[in-house]
């Protein structure tokens, strides 16, 4: 059985709308989905199937949880990142759940369906490049 | 170059212990993903280099805590080349 996931579950103030929502990518609707049915057996809602996909949210200006700190901390291997705002996000359906230790959030899915991972590849955008991502210099 | 993962991951997937998780049963080769082994995580388009914290137990498989150690996997690749070519 899946563990609950909402004692992970934040009481966050909620993120304004033009907040920069990051996933390291690149994504595909296949690995979105495969992702998302991980978070599946590992966790349920109140119950009830879950189906979720993870993001980080740059929360401050500086700092780690900012976009320069996430993309140059957590995100630092990932050669290409996606970054939508919240706003692009939510208007195409998808709830922002905090979830576990700030800035990590996670995307509600709301059906684990082909057409609902195409919407969220949609949401995501384009990949673009990590501009802090470690090019392997040190040879 | 082309990548072959051990153990597949979301490196975006943290639970509460601030760690990336992922299911031992996604491991090529589980017999490898034991804590203090150094692996490579993720997938073939985002790999990293990872330190396996632990495997824990639940109902629904063994979940193998990950640590993303820094550089990428080219740094550790080139490593191996100079000092092992240098014996």
């Amino acid at each position: 059985m899946a563990d609950e996931l909402r004692p992970h579950v934040r009481h966050d103030v909620p993120p304004n709308d033009t907040t920069v929502v990051v996933r390291g990518g690149p994504d595909t609707a296949d690995k979105l989905a495969r992702h998302a049915v991980r978070t599946n057996r590992a966790y349920q809602l109140d119950g009830q199937p879950f189906w979720g996909v993870s993001v980080f949210l740059a929360l401050d200006d500086l700092g780690d949880a900012s976009l320069d700190g996430l993309l140059s901390g957590r995100l630092r291997t990932y050669r290409v990142v996606h970054t939508p705002t919240l706003e692009q996000v939510r208007a195409a359906g998808f709830e922002v759940l905090p979830t576990f230790r700030p800035p990590h959030f996670t995307l509600v899915v709301p059906d684990a369906t082909p057409t609902t991972f195409e919407r969220l590849l949609s949401a995501l955008g384009p990949g673009v490049p990590n501009p802090y991502h470690e090019r392997g210099r040190r040879r | 170059m082309a990548v072959m993962v051990d153990i597949t991951a979301d490196l975006n997937d943290e639970d509460e212990t601030g760690l990336v998780w992922t299911f031992l049963d996604e491991a090529r080769d589980p017999t490898v993903i034991v804590p203090g082994a150094i692996v490579v995580a993720g997938d073939a388009d985002a790999p990293a280099v990872v330190e396996v914290v632990d495997v824990v137990s639940k109902e629904a498989g063994d979940v193998v805590h990950l640590r993303i150690l820094p550089g990428n996997i080219e740094d550790y690749a080139a490593l191996v080349r100079r000092t092992l070519s240098a014996a």
